[in-house]
């Protein structure tokens, strides 16, 4: 045993950069988010003060969506327990969870491909379909780069760089990604159901 | 158990002075804040000289009363009109301030680095990126939208367009995030918010507001470019000429142009202090109003899709319209306040003025009169000029919206805001290359850049009583001809020639600015570690910093003006 001469040497306090810079990203991406579907609303509500029509009647079905919302919902509880394993240093667990919520983003993929062929819509059809794609363009674009963040923590967190006191990355991605799954929620609502 | 003798050395990565390696594998692999905010500022004033260049062409153009001389056509015009703006605003302001940043407010704060240096050196060669897509683009025919309706001939020029302004606006977004991050988490000990320098407050506030709005003109630009590609044609193209700048026009007007002069508070109440010699007087107000300015800057919610046609009766447009002036002037009334207080202790010959700054009366004017000095106090004149322009704007009975009163306002804030960083270049340059900056030229130059923003901001606004249209109002919906018939023709014909006599004197004052640059860069003369009496942590390391910025950790912040709480600890007091 070495002999000492000083106090146990104190925690170094590391500054949360990664989740204030999350916190900003998060914010940025709320107002492009809301840009578009400011827009959106404003169209619609535009369209039916004009007695116009907006969707088709029956053509977009709330099913496909709705799987969208609960696997979203499900995605939020694996990207919770991925935070939870890395700080209690539980790496097994914190994988399992990483991977099931990049798998569940990667489902998500699929079922709005789904949507998408099956409602039939068309780019240069009119307004409403334009919009339609643009507002889900908006949301696959900003699901890409959650996942994106996501698999960068999985692959970092299998190198081993994240642990109890270094879990600010696992919670900086849940960050982003409940964001997302937020705007889901606003998107899910205003086309899906409310129409 | 092991137990050491000594804690651990926290991963601060002090001062280590690192090889100096130039040339472009330097450019490309660099995480140095310092280097990267230079790639910021030669792109800003890069761009500066090229949109002034333009600006002078517009103006001549304008003093003529038809566009056809020089552009061969109102088209063309309208797309040089509208890259002047958008290229002011996002290729030349922001640029400049986020360059200054980068370089300046890691040091301001005590950190080594700035926060994620990775992304924000991608961030400025995203930019550079962005930034050539957009002129390139501009050149080929097009802009941000064609009085004519979009040809398919213009599509895809008009598209690149609004890629290359989507990745500038993304750069902005990355480097803002950097900025607002180094800002919040990596302050020194000691450092609490309201000990920030007043430059990184003034950024942080800038860098918020510009996150909350820049993305609304990304969520713009998304939705023209699918129209353009492929869409029902009602963004794009239809809803009449000058279609696509009438969505985004609102980036360039009141109140979202205030959010890029922020900064230009901050540079005041940075050098005010420094220029008195002595701590600043109102450091909290001028806190709050910097913050109050940035709340009346928030402009994403004023585009067209959210105001229709009803913009100049909106009750939020109007308050924030009058309210703007406010901050402003509060602002250079805290300046003012430091300066005349120094003046007073001078004159009773008191000691109130402490630390390497104080001297005489004498000395205390020539610091007022330096470079730096002269370039705060035009800037936040500019800006007051510019926000007084925009309250006249939003007084209902004038009905100056649509005229060229829009464009005085552009340019009086705008050219505020480029004097500021013109004279933050100045005075941070020991700390950015390591060498001053000529002053007797930079007097000539700031001077001659206040005049030309003068009488180009006061022709417009004048012309707008005279009611003048401004070119952007007239053309959206309509062919109708450039110059509509105002009230006194004769007087807005003197105006424009006004208003071009300033845009040659901006130009020949961006042109010294390059020459002092470069007489700069050819110098070798050794620089102090702080020859003006600096107040915060950038001037407590040597000129050019090392890397790591300080060669030991900045001792326990106790108040915003650390090394005149160093100064005093020593007993070197005046």
């Amino acid at each position: 045993m070495v002999a000492t001469t000083g106090l146990p040497a104190p925690q170094i306090t590391r500054p949360r950069s990664l989740m204030v810079g999350t916190m900003f990203a998060c914010a940025a991406a709320l107002m492009f988010f809301f840009s578009v579907v400011g827009i959106y609303v404003h169209e619609r509500a535009a369209a039916r003060d004009a007695g116009d029509g907006w969707f088709p009647e029956g053509v977009i079905e709330l099913g496909p969506s709705g799987f969208i919302f609960w696997t979203l919902i499900l995605s939020i509880f694996t990207i919770q327990w991925a935070v939870q394993a890395i700080n209690a240093d539980d790496r097994i667990n914190a994988y399992v969870a990483l991977a099931l919520t990049g798998l569940f983003g990667a489902a998500i993929f699929n079922q709005l491909w789904f949507i998408i062929n099956d409602t039939g819509f068309a780019l240069a059809a009119n307004n409403a379909q334009f919009l339609f794609f643009v507002v889900n363009g908006t949301f696959i674009v900003l699901l890409t780069v959650a996942v994106v963040f996501v698999a960068f923590t999985f692959i970092r967190a299998m190198a081993g760089q994240f642990g109890p006191r270094r879990a600010e990355a696992v919670s900086s991605a849940a960050l982003f990604w409940n964001t997302v799954v937020f705007m889901w929620a606003i998107v899910y609502y205003l086309i899906y159901i409310a129409k | 158990m092991t137990m050491t003798d000594s804690p651990p050395v926290a991963d601060t990565a002090l001062a280590a002075a690192s090889p100096r390696v130039v040339g472009l594998f330097d450019a490309l692999t660099t995480t140095d804040h310092k280097r990267i905010g230079r790639l910021w500022l030669r792109s800003g004033v890069l761009a500066l000289l090229a949109a002034t260049i333009v600006g002078v062409v517009l103006t001549v153009e304008n003093s003529n009363s038809s566009a056809d001389d020089i552009f061969g056509g109102v088209n063309n015009y309208f797309q040089y009109f509208s890259a002047y703006r958008f290229g002011l605003v996002l290729l030349v302001v922001a640029p400049l301030f986020v360059g200054l940043a980068t370089v300046v407010v890691p040091m301001q704060v005590g950190a080594t680095n700035i926060a994620f240096p990775r992304a924000a050196h991608g961030a400025v060669w995203l930019f550079m990126i962005g930034a050539g897509i957009t002129v390139v683009s501009v050149a080929a025919g097009g802009g941000w939208g064609a009085l004519d309706g979009v040809s398919s001939g213009e599509r895809d020029a008009i598209a690149l367009t609004l890629v290359g302004t989507a990745l500038v606006i993304v750069s902005l977004l990355a480097a803002s995030i950097c900025i607002a991050t180094t800002v919040v988490s990596l302050r020194t000990a000691g450092m609490n918010l309201l000990r920030v320098p007043l430059f990184a407050w003034s950024m942080l506030v800038a860098t918020s507001v510009w996150l909350l709005t820049l993305p609304v003109a990304l969520g713009n630009l998304a939705l023209i470019y699918l129209d353009l590609r492929g869409g029902p044609g009602e963004y794009g193209t239809a809803g009449g000429s000058g279609a696509i700048y009438a969505q985004l026009g609102w980036l360039v007007e009141q109140p979202q142009v205030y959010a890029f002069a922020i900064p230009v508070l901050g540079v005041l109440g940075q050098i005010a202090p420094v220029a008195a010699g002595r701590r600043h007087a109102q450091h909290m107000v001028a806190v709050a109003l910097i913050g109050l300015f940035g709340l009346l800057a928030v402009g994403g919610w004023s585009q067209p899709f959210f105001q229709g046609g009803n913009y100049d009766e909106n009750f939020v447009f109007i308050v924030f319209g009058l309210f703007a002036v406010l901050p402003v002037l509060g602002s250079i009334g805290a300046a003012t306040d430091t300066i005349a207080k120094r003046s007073a202790d001078d004159d009773g010959g008191a000691s109130a003025s402490t630390g390497p700054g104080a001297g005489t009366a004498g000395a205390g004017i020539s610091r007022l009169l330096s470079v730096h000095g002269l370039g705060a106090i035009g800037a936040a004149l500019l800006l007051l000029a510019g926000t007084v322009a925009g309250l006249a704007r939003v007084i209902q009975p004038w009905d100056l919206g649509g005229r060229t009163t829009t464009t005085a306002v552009m340019n009086l804030v705008l050219y505020g805001a480029v004097v500021a960083a013109i004279a933050g270049i100045w005075f941070w340059a020991p700390k950015i290359s390591g060498r001053h900056l000529p002053a007797a030229m930079g007097r000539l130059v700031l001077l001659d850049l206040v005049a030309g923003a003068v009488l180009l901001g006061a022709a417009d606004f004048v012309s707008g009583f005279l009611e003048a249209p401004a070119f952007g109002y007239q053309v959206a919906g309509s062919t109708a001809p450039l110059m509509a018939v105002p009230s006194d023709q004769n007087l807005i014909e003197v105006m424009n020639v006004v208003g071009a006599a300033g845009a040659v004197l901006i130009v020949l004052g961006v042109l010294g600015v390059v020459a002092a640059l470069a007489k700069a860069a050819r110098s070798d003369e050794p620089v102090e570690d702080n020859p003006y009496g600096g107040q915060t942590l950038e001037w407590a390391t040597s000129s050019p910093p090392p890397s790591g910025n300080f060669s030991e950790p900045p001792e326990r912040v106790v108040s915003e003006a650390p090394l005149l709480d160093t100064v005093r600890e020593n007993g070197e007091e005046a």
